[in-house]
């Protein structure tokens, strides 16, 4: 076997074990809400994730990536060597795929994202020097440490706060959720759909301007509104005095908005994620194929359906377990907060990551926990895991970065 | 491997439930007790005095428990000093039981005729309100999934209310028993002070219930 046919076949493999710990790790707190607060049991939660995990990672994953992920490195410095990077992308993806194994299994929600980042920028350092990382770059990523959690939690906070208001507090909360359903899931199939529609969908070669895309997401959106209706006025009411009943029923209508959501952050969570697995594999495609450097690469159909396939497969293999010890526990989280959390993180994750910004599902979802905590919507909220979460967030670059530098350095001392 | 579920730690306010229902077994034998004990069963009033006490060890088993997990790193949907405020309000009312217990056991006393019929109204009304309290605290799960407003904060308002006037009626008859009370000149001094000791120890249970109504009216939203 020559040397690119093994780099080729290493690549995939690690671009593989990679994928499978972004299933692994991710699926159990993108769907984890849903599973805990019983909307679903968790083989739905599963099939849910792996439809939605395919999809978004297949449709909206991406056509065209740049070599490097946020362009963090110039690729220029590997022209005279282009091999380097190859062995760069390699070390990198077995550096954030053996982080986000060690996180999993200390049950620390990191960002796949930045475990990537992390391990590009150490590799750079190692190749080229500091000045070879483009820091502003890497900057905009540690802000977004700071933005994605703050905004997933502004946004739950003031969803729940809304939700409260118009629903919990009034007096006949049923009818009033009967009410509001149809909206919610107007704007739900509306943010999903402009998401599929505008940039995404390379794969279907459908190519809309943002106001067709946003057109089209309303018509989708109306479709679902009217679909709803009628199945939201079926909903039996309950007599305004039985409190008790009254608020189950308001419940069991937030289960249905819930697997929506469901289905939503699994969606944005592919999109969003799985060019952290095919990304580099792609690059190293492209350089071994042309021999060159270049700024951008196309991204191979076949690599995206095997970043999504093996999403899938790692969180039908190890995901699994996780999500049936969610499902076997009792959390303490009802129906409408979960909806508000995973609405919110995956509002969020698909609004900022068509604005550019590499913000994290994880991270995401974490905050707008919160945020329905700080609105009073939760019976507790943990501070002390919190601190720990954070920490592991802190810990997730310097880690990845020193691991993908050495691994750099010995590819480099016995591969040459 | 734990998830951003852990986020979540266990609930404090099904324990408080646990606690109010071992309280609640205690107040349903405060009846029983005076019964017992007006009809000079002390046999019968030792075995009610054994299961108070048992009822009272288990409840305070709980309370400290609550106490060891709320670390001050939880945050809770309401003032954690108010729902320590519950807590001992709960907890104090089955220390009073447990002292009228105590207090019985210390002599065997004639309870005079013309005190009967108003002691056991003090009674029955103690209990009453009593119940009523360890009602409220069960509404505490609907209160939280209301988000402290709408129908359920207005049903909770109605019952901290109640509470609230039934204590003031208590104190009302707590002073025409103890009227009465020191109006009899055949009493020993020792069976006046053990009966006024009841008498203070009922409106105990009575002044730990309303405070519960009060705690529970802060968590609403205003």
């Amino acid at each position: 076997m020559d040397l690119s046919t093994f780099l080729m076949v290493f690549a995939i493999a690690a671009c593989i074990y990679m994928a499978c710990n972004i299933g692994a790790n991710d699926v159990a707190n993108a769907m984890g809400t849903s599973v805990g607060s019983g909307s679903l049991t968790f083989k739905q939660a599963i099939y849910v994730a792996a439809v939605a995990e395919f999809a978004g990672a297949y449709f909206v994953g991406g056509h065209v990536s740049d070599t490097i992920r946020k362009g963090m490195l110039d690729p220029e410095i590997f022209s005279d060597a282009p091999l380097h990077l190859v062995y760069g992308m390699i070390a990198a993806l077995v550096s954030a795929a053996l982080w986000l194994n060690i996180a999993s299994y200390l049950g620390w929600p990191v960002s796949t994202t930045h475990s990537i980042v992390g391990a590009v920028v150490g590799f750079g350092v190692m190749a080229g020097g500091v000045d070879a990382i483009n820091w502003g770059k890497v900057w905009s990523v540690v802000v977004s440490w700071v933005v994605s959690p703050v905004m997933g939690g502004l946004v739950a906070f003031f969803l729940f706060r809304f939700l409260t208001n118009q629903v919990f507090r009034r007096r006949n909360p049923l009818l009033y959720a009967k009410r509001i359903l149809p909206f919610m899931v107007f704007l739900v199939c509306v943010i999903l759909a402009n998401a599929m529609f505008y940039k995404g969908l390379k794969n279907l070669h459908l190519d809309f301007s943002y106001p067709e895309a946003l057109t089209y997401a309303i018509i989708f959106g109306m479709v679902g509104f009217l679909i709803s209706k009628p199945l939201a006025k079926k909903i039996p009411d309950v007599p305004k005095k039985e409190i008790h009943k009254q608020l189950e029923a308001t419940e069991n209508i937030f289960k249905y908005l819930q697997i929506t959501t469901a289905f939503y952050i699994a969606f944005a969570h592919g999109s969003n994620d799985v060019a952290n697995a095919v990304g580099p594999l792609a690059a190293v495609v492209s350089i071994l194929n042309s021999g060159t450097v270049a700024m951008k690469v196309a991204m191979p159909t076949w690599i995206l359906v095997l970043g999504g396939g093996f999403i899938v497969f790692g969180l039908l293999v190890w995901g699994r377990r996780v999500m049936e010890t969610i499902g076997s526990k009792i959390t303490e989280i009802t129906p409408s907060r979960g909806f508000c959390a995973t609405f919110s993180g995956a509002t969020v994750v698909l609004v900022c990551s068509k604005m550019g910004l590499p913000v994290s599902t994880t991270h995401t979802l974490v905050g707008s926990v919160i945020g329905v905590g700080l609105a009073r919507g939760l019976p507790t909220l943990n501070l002390g895991i919190i601190k720990e979460i954070v920490m592991s967030w802190l810990a997730t670059v310097p880690f990845t970065a020193l691991l993908s530098a050495i691994l750099f350095k010995l590819m480099l001392l016995t591969l040459g | 491997m734990r998830t951003i579920l852990s986020m979540f730690s266990k609930s404090p306010f099904k324990p408080l439930v646990s606690h109010i229902n071992q309280v609640n077994e205690c107040v349903n034998l405060i009846t029983p007790l005076f019964e017992a004990y007006q009809s000079k069963n002390y046999g019968k009033v030792e075995e009610i005095a054994k299961d108070i006490s048992d009822l009272e060890h288990k409840a305070d088993q709980i309370k400290s428990d609550i106490r060891q997990h709320l670390p001050q790193s939880i945050f809770l949907p309401v003032d954690k000093r108010d729902f320590m405020r519950l807590l001992s309000a709960q907890d104090d009312i089955a220390d009073a039981v447990e002292d009228l217990a105590v207090l019985m056991r210390i002599k065997n006393i004639d309870v005079p005729e013309d005190l009967s019929k108003l002691l056991v109204d003090l009674v029955n009304y103690v209990v009453g309100l009593a119940n009523d309290a360890c009602n409220m605290i069960r509404e505490l799960e609907d209160l939280l999934e209301a988000s402290f407003g709408g129908a359920e904060a207005e049903k909770v308002e109605e019952m901290a209310l109640h509470l609230g006037v039934g204590e003031y009626e208590a104190d009302k008859k707590q002073f025409l028993l103890a009227q009465k009370l020191f109006s009899l000149n055949d009493l020993s001094a020792a069976d006046l002070f053990l009966l006024n000791e009841l008498i203070k120890k009922l409106g105990a249970v009575a002044d730990q219930s309303e405070k519960i109504g009060k705690t529970l009216h802060m968590f609403l939203s205003r």
